[in-house]
């Protein structure tokens, strides 16, 4: 059965389509929401949340937009609004853009993309450097770089215009490569 | 033509992509003229490529027990 077969069903209460939409979105939601909070408890909890909200508000959906679209959109609300409730965290400041890049003595990283999914201490640094990352910058780079997402459909999910969308993407990325850069010199 | 000239600061700040100059403009072909040409530059954006890359692959899997949680959080089967 094809998606919008399967949305009108689950509009008209049809419990099998539901769960049926569940199953198609559970792992990438899981996965996305787990990039924002870099918490498998947490990344649970909004995973669930967003799944409720879109039992409840399955009428609404108009169709204008993707499913993934919109269930995006409600899983970055939700862990945006975690993130709020818990007040004690600093985030780096990225708003000296001239900063964010020092273009003298590049160093060569020697370390390539492999089997990162057995290199604890990677990813260890991973989460350390995006944890520093504040959360309008995170979901941006996040919906955009690394889910893939094009930067209208990125623009439309966190409400900004594309050049926003842009600018923020580009200092979240010579933020993040700065991080590791430092971390990976020590 | 004149020539424009561009420094690995601006190359790095990648203007032609970030403020959505046309990229056929005198400006963003001597970005990337210098792009070609510039080992420091190069080394940048490789970092950079390397970074992106590293949080694509860093992916955690929904584990049998939670999706039954889900499902019974959400009152489905
Ligand atoms: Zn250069």
């Amino acid at each position: 059965m094809d998606e919008k077969e399967l949305i009108k069903k689950a509009q008209n209460g049809d419990r099998k389509a539901l769960a049926e939409l569940v199953r198609k979105y559970e792992q990438t939601i899981y996965n996305f929401s787990f990039k924002i909070c870099r918490d498998k408890e947490k990344a649970e909890h909004a995973m669930q949340e967003t799944f409720m909200s879109m039992i409840k508000n399955i009428g609404q959906f108009s169709g204008k937009s993707k499913l993934s679209t919109w269930l995006y959109t409600i899983v970055s609300n939700h862990c945006l609004m975690m993130a709020r409730a818990s007040k004690n965290k600093t985030f780096a400041s990225l708003d000296d853009e001239d900063a964010l890049i020092d273009e003298k003595n590049i160093a060569e990283w020697k370390i390539t993309p492999q089997n990162i999914a057995e290199n604890n201490e990677l990813k260890n640094l991973l989460d350390k450097a995006i944890d520093k990352l504040p959360y309008d910058y995170r979901i941006v780079f996040l919906l955009r770089d690394v889910e893939g997402l094009s930067t209208a459909e990125t623009g439309q999910i966190v409400k900004l215009s594309v050049p926003a969308v842009k600018s923020r993407l580009h200092r979240a990325r010579a933020f993040l490569r700065n991080e590791l850069n430092k971390m990976f010199l020590q | 033509m004149k020539e424009e000239k561009v420094s690995c600061k601006e190359v790095m700040h990648h203007i032609c992509d970030n403020l959505g100059e046309d990229l056929d403009s005198p400006k963003c072909r001597a970005i990337k003229e210098h792009l070609d040409n510039c080992e420091n530059c190069q080394k940048y954006f490789d970092s950079v490529e390397k970074t992106i890359k590293f949080y694509q692959m860093y992916n955690v899997e929904l584990k049998e027990e939670a999706h039954k949680r889900l499902l019974d959080y959400l009152g489905l089967e």
